[in-house]
């Protein structure tokens, strides 16, 4: 499946299951892509960092609004998770709220929103190149996460007020739509 | 707790469908957890099945079911 990436779109993918494996995930979600991107020393990383999406920012805003306890939603409901945590742990110790989950070892799947995305990067080359044998960079990945339309990365994204237009815009990429 | 930030957010989720949606699943998870450190706690207080039943509104079978597992005390 990966013959046609750039040795650092394949890193990108390599990352991605990193990152899934730090955050207890069972599956390699697109956000995770994301994630791996901005680390990224190519145009995909580049264009992302450059609209101040860096690690620290895309993993902050992920597990605020990704996790099973959506911090935000409760949030808007009027609940402060935080106050809610510290008076479970204050009561019960630390990470009372957050039972530990073993880290998965092994394989982590890809979602199936990951392996469209990884589809759509391929459609993102074809779509630019009339070379042949171009070959898949990671800035097509970026475009290729964000064609999916990811609820997760659509909040990630709403979250650090950058569009997903902007970021295609940048990749020269802006008859994606 | 009631602060103006909070009443901007909550009137913004009042008609947002997918931010309220969200939050409910967020509370039901938010629930189950604080349920399991309740009852994790009641128990090693002593209290049986039936008193936690009881003190939560539902059937001892369920909450037996629910919490017994993986719980030595069983």
């Amino acid at each position: 499946m990966f013959e046609r990436f750039t040795q650092e779109a394949r890193r990108v993918v390599v990352v991605a299951q990193e990152e899934a494996r730090e955050l207890r995930a069972e599956q390699i979600e697109p956000v995770h892509l994301l994630l791996a991107l901005t680390g990224d020393p190519g145009r995909g990383g580049a264009v992302l960092r450059s609209c101040g999406l860096d690690h620290a920012a895309v993993r902050s805003a992920a597990t605020r609004a990704g996790g099973p306890l959506d911090a935000d939603a409760l949030a808007a409901v009027g609940i402060d998770l935080e106050r809610v945590r510290a008076a479970a742990e204050a009561a019960f110790g630390p990470g009372a709220l957050d039972p530990s989950r073993p880290e998965p070892s092994g394989h982590i799947p890809f979602a199936d929103g990951s392996k469209r995305a990884l589809e759509e990067s391929l459609r993102a080359l074809l779509r630019r190149g009339r070379r042949r044998g171009g070959a898949i960079d990671s800035g097509h990945v970026l475009l290729g996460v964000l064609a999916v339309a990811d609820p997760l990365v659509g909040r990630v994204l709403l979250d650090q007020e950058v569009s997903p237009g902007t970021l295609e815009e940048k990749l020269g990429d802006s008859s994606a739509a | 707790m009631a602060g103006p930030t909070t009443d901007v957010t909550t009137a913004a989720a009042a008609d947002d469908p997918a931010i309220g949606l969200r939050a409910i699943r967020a509370l039901r998870e938010l629930a189950d957890r604080l349920e399991t450190l309740q009852v994790g706690n009641a128990r090693g207080r002593g209290w049986s099945w039936q008193q936690i039943a009881d003190a939560l509104g539902v059937t001892r079978q369920a909450v037996h079911k629910k919490h017994a597992r993986g719980r030595k005390d069983d």
